[in-house]
């Protein structure tokens, strides 16, 4: 008899319906329960001390005392400020050179995409200068481009090319490509990897159905490879412009941003000013012209691979 | 049963845990322990000392919990201004440059006059020069860990190849010496940079950087153009390595290893770096002299206590402890630097000359001639006063302006530095 009832209960139950708004917050709660300690921690480490930042920039701040309100008076200075123009200057151009390394990498990739012999090899020497330590980088390059003993001015003066030394590294001109040149080659690789995978997932059957329709190699890599690798090249070109602008290490190892901030990167004046002159409140008032730079050209990019990421090709 | 469910049923259960946690942790622990910490800079290799100085003062203060923290170079601003930020500052902390000048003039560090006052002894243990270094407006805010300053390291070899004897006696000799040295991968001079290391050469020509009330630049005279296009015409020629006025560390005291450079003006820790790395370096073929004139900058590392300390009584103990003759010693022993505390310097160097003699020699330039410091000013803001300078000089002596152009224009920037 008991049995009986309990059957009937369970067949009426199973026979109501579901209670959607029930499971559907019970999922909500759950979803939250999941998100919010990883929204915590970006919201105590990445927006809050944005803000703090951006309030900063408005203080005269002191280390030991109570903060005053300064108005727009560090963002007037740095109007004034050579240092800052030049920083700003060479930051652009260091920025620029993320489009010229996935062009490198981009012939790298398809020379190790074909079918040669020994390309895990090459795949793998190209790739090697990327998990090296930043700063044996900076050293390792600093060596090659000493003026008395360095092989470049080795190398260049063996072939005839230079008859006199280049202080690469002390000269105003040399200072910031010689240091480009040696970012460039340390994340060369890394975009190899990334170019590599794109390019090793474009159907095969594009380029048989491309062949037969007669499309030239050259045809064939403009109206297929590029367009395809569009997502590819954009996280290449974003990831680019995030290293360039945090590419502390490797100039303050290679030249401290010096001769006389001829290779002053907006990153390393934020530094030196923030912890070498103390002006926390200055610096403040640098990070947020430096933010809204980062935040202006991944929009640009954005913008320019369709404004979807460069997905919108795969989609 | 749904997956949904089970996650649901997972986060309920890991909720409670931790909160069961929480309430565990947060349970009142009765211990009444003090706390202090000191942070040093970049002596990570010194560990077994520190820890020796920490049971120490556990036997006089047991009631005191010492804790050592240690922070390579460029680390270490950062981490004390967060702590300070955050209120919870080291109690002690090891710092050099200018740092302590601005950390001194903006609140953040006991003046330990009155404490010197008091222990009449600490002040008498230290070299006054040295202790002198450490005062702001006639207040005391450091007491000397380790001392060092510039000399004149060079090469015996190279200055026979060239028919040199004795180190230079002027400003002019050095030019002369450095000139007729440099060859090829030879160079001349070096000298390293940071932290004003190479303004003796500047001084032991009368060039004074401020005035005397250091309220207005001093140096746009005829004398420190001819001074600073002399250096720019030496480097131009090859005689003064480039790297002296962009290099840090490294590569001048490298160079210097490899026999390459007949004189580098560094400071005394450079020496065993070099030695370490320099198999041809001995009494014979390697000298250790001053700077013409005596003069030389400080590159020294001092103790001072933080403002925002919670025992700056106990902190005061111990540093009183971590610096007395018998401290000082074992870390001259194990760290062959001085410490500027007269008596612990002395049976260092007693001991030295007999064990290695060329390093004594070396260490003893270190308390002699110590009324010729020079290349730090007592400015809250020193730090931005050589920033204004330092790149205008590079200017001059890398060629891309003339010594005139460089210093005429540095005048009005440390003039507006410090206007502020």
């Amino acid at each position: 008899m008991q049995t009986d009832k309990a059957a009937v209960a369970n067949l009426t139950a199973s026979s109501r319906p579901p209670r959607v708004g029930s499971k559907r917050r019970r999922e909500l709660i759950l979803l939250w329960a999941f998100l919010l300690p990883s929204l915590v921690i970006f919201f105590l480490y990445r927006v809050l001390p944005l803000l703090w930042n951006v309030l900063l920039s408005f203080e005269q701040f002191s280390l030991f005392g109570a903060s005053k309100w300064n108005g727009v008076d560090h963002y007037r200075d740095m109007l004034e400020d050579d240092v800052f123009w030049t920083a700003l200057w060479n930051t652009l151009i260091y920025i620029a050179s993320a489009p010229l390394g996935i062009v490198l990498a981009l012939v790298v990739s398809l020379m190790v995409n074909t079918e040669v012999r020994g390309r895990n090899l090459y795949r793998t020497v190209v790739f090697l200068s990327y998990p090296l330590m930043t700063v044996a980088v900076g050293i390792i390059w600093r060596w090659m481009y000493d003026e008395k003993v360095g092989l470049f001015n080795f190398v260049l003066r063996s072939l005839g090319i230079i008859d006199k030394p280049l202080p690469f590294l002390q000269s105003f001109e040399w200072a910031l490509p010689s240091v480009l040149l040696a970012n460039v080659w340390q994340i060369l690789g890394f975009y190899m990897i990334i170019l590599l995978a794109g390019l090793q997932s474009i159907p095969q059957n594009l380029y048989e159905a491309a062949a037969i329709d007669g499309a030239s190699k050259r045809q064939q890599f403009f109206r297929i490879t590029l367009p395809l690798l569009r997502p590819s090249i954009f996280l290449a070109f974003v990831i680019g412009i995030m290293t360039s602008f945090t590419s502390f290490d490797l100039v303050y190892v290679m030249t401290q941003g010096g001769p006389s901030h001829s290779s002053e990167l907006l990153v390393t004046y934020i530094y030196k000013v923030a912890f070498e002159l103390s002006k926390i409140d200055y610096a403040a008032a640098l990070t947020v012209v430096q933010f809204a730079l980062l935040v202006v050209l991944t929009w640009l990019g954005n913008r320019l691979s369709g404004g979807d990421a460069g997905a919108r090709e795969t989609g | 049963m749904s997956t949904v469910k089970c996650l649901w049923r997972s986060t309920r259960l890991f909720s409670l845990a931790v909160l069961a946690l929480g309430l565990a942790a947060s349970t009142p622990v009765a211990a009444q322990q003090k706390k202090l910490s000191f942070l040093t800079w970049n002596i990570a290799d010194q560990e077994e000392l520190f820890k020796e100085w920490i049971a120490d003062f556990k036997k006089i203060r047991p009631d005191v919990d010492v804790e050592w923290l240690d922070k390579k170079g460029p680390e270490f601003p950062t981490y004390y201004q967060t702590q300070v930020i955050a209120g919870t500052p080291p109690d002690i902390i090891n710092t050099q440059g200018g740092l302590w000048l601005e950390y001194a003039a903006a609140g953040g560090l006991v003046d330990m006059t009155p404490l010197m006052a008091k222990d009449a002894d600490v002040r008498q243990r230290f070299n006054a020069d040295y202790l002198a270094n450490w005062s702001y407006e006639k207040k005391n805010f450091m007491l000397p860990f380790y001392i060092s300053k510039t000399l004149l390291f060079y090469n015996k070899t190279m200055f026979k190849e060239a028919g040199l004897s004795g180190p230079p006696q002027s400003f002019e000799q050095m030019m002369e010496f450095a000139a007729k040295m440099s060859k090829g991968e030879k160079t001349g001079l070096m000298t390293l940079n940071f932290d004003w290391l190479y303004w003796p050469m500047f001084k032991m020509n009368g060039v004074e950087l401020l005035t005397a009330d250091l309220k207005k630049a001093a140096f746009n005279t005829p004398k420190a153009i001819q001074v600073l296009d002399t250096l720019a015409k030496a480097t131009a020629a090859g005689s003064v390595n480039k790297i002296s006025w962009t290099g840090r560390w490294v590569e001048p005291n490298g160079a210097f290893a490899a026999g390459n450079v007949g004189m580098l003006h560094a400071h005394s820790p450079a020496f065993f770096f070099i030695r370490g790395q320099a198999p041809w370096l001995n009494a014979e073929t390697f000298g250790a002299a001053h700077l013409p004139g005596g003069w030389s900058t400080p590159s020294s590392h001092g103790w001072g206590i933080s403002k925002g300390s919670k025992h700056p009584d106990v902190a005061w103990e111990f540093l009183k402890m971590i610096t007395n003759d018998r401290n000082t010693a074992r870390f001259s022993e194990r760290r062959k630097v001085l410490t500027g505390n007269i008596a612990s310097d002395k049976a260092t160097l007693d001991k030295m000359s007999k064990a290695d003699p060329l390093a004594a020699a070396v260490l003893r330039t270190q308390i002699e001639q110590t009324d010729k410091l020079t290349g730090n000013w007592p400015l809250a803001n020193d730090s931005r006063v050589k920033e204004a300078f330092y790149p205008e000089i590079q200017n001059a002596v890398l060629g891309r302006k003339t010594a005139a152009d460089a210093l005429r224009d540095a005048e009005p920037k440390v003039n507006k530095v410090l206007s502020r």
